[in-house]
């Protein structure tokens, strides 16, 4: 699933390891929801929209996955 | 486009339930390697004495020590890695289904498969340990 997470993360100027602690995960897990390679369970999800003050659809958007890895990495 | 705040640096809580994993795993290794170097030194496994069965089976208690250490961690990581760590784990357990029946059909062929339980031991282990690093790496 295509989501928002890190434009939001960095518009805190937030560090993956940051959110993580906020949401008591494991950095990789973060690495892993923003590069699309895997989708948050329904607590995390909503965590996360907690988090961000935002619905959750606005942050994940259901299209079919298609990884969007950073470029340069 | 990268930033400092890319950084892949592992967070405050990855570090600390490593810590903790480490706290209960390392001793109970220690455990493990100091009953061993003691049964095989004093146990006597060549002999005839009806002990030495009761000798052979210790370095199981330690072992069921890191079997709970590794129970506690997987109830302290989250959910990516608790399924990397079962996807990992069946692997583990399809490696070493294949080595048992291999050595299942090795034994009936007639090759001598006295260390058959360390091959299937060592191929689960493997198995597990491959697949769970292939499955981590994947995600960063």
């Amino acid at each position: 699933m295509r989501n928002h997470l890190r434009a939001l993360r960095v518009a805190r100027g937030w560090t993956q390891a940051v959110l993580a602690d906020e949401l008591d995960v494991s950095r990789q897990t973060i690495n892993a929801l923003e590069t699309g390679r895997y989708d948050p369970s329904l607590p995390l999800a909503f965590a996360l929209s907690r988090l961000f003050e935002q619905p959750i659809e606005s942050i994940f958007d259901p299209e079919p996955a298609r990884p969007n890895v950073p470029q340069g990495r | 486009m990268t930033s400092n705040l890319d950084t892949t640096r592992a967070s405050n809580g990855d570090r600390t339930r490593a810590k903790r994993f480490m706290t209960d795993f390392l001793p109970a290794m220690a455990a493990y390697v100091v009953i061993l170097v003691v049964v095989v030194l004093f146990g006597g496994l060549d002999g005839n004495s009806p002990a030495r069965f009761v000798w052979a089976v210790l370095p199981i208690i330690p072992l069921a020590w890191v079997i709970w250490a590794m129970a506690r961690h997987l109830r302290r990581i989250d959910e990516l890695q608790s399924r990397q760590t079962y996807q990992g784990l069946s692997i583990g357990f399809g490696a070493a289904m294949l080595a048992a029946v291999t050595a299942g059909f090795l034994g009936i062929a007639g090759l001598d498969m006295r260390l058959g339980g360390w091959v299937i031991f060592v191929v689960g282990m493997l198995g597990w340990a491959v697949g769970q690093a292939v499955l981590a790496g994947r995600n960063g």
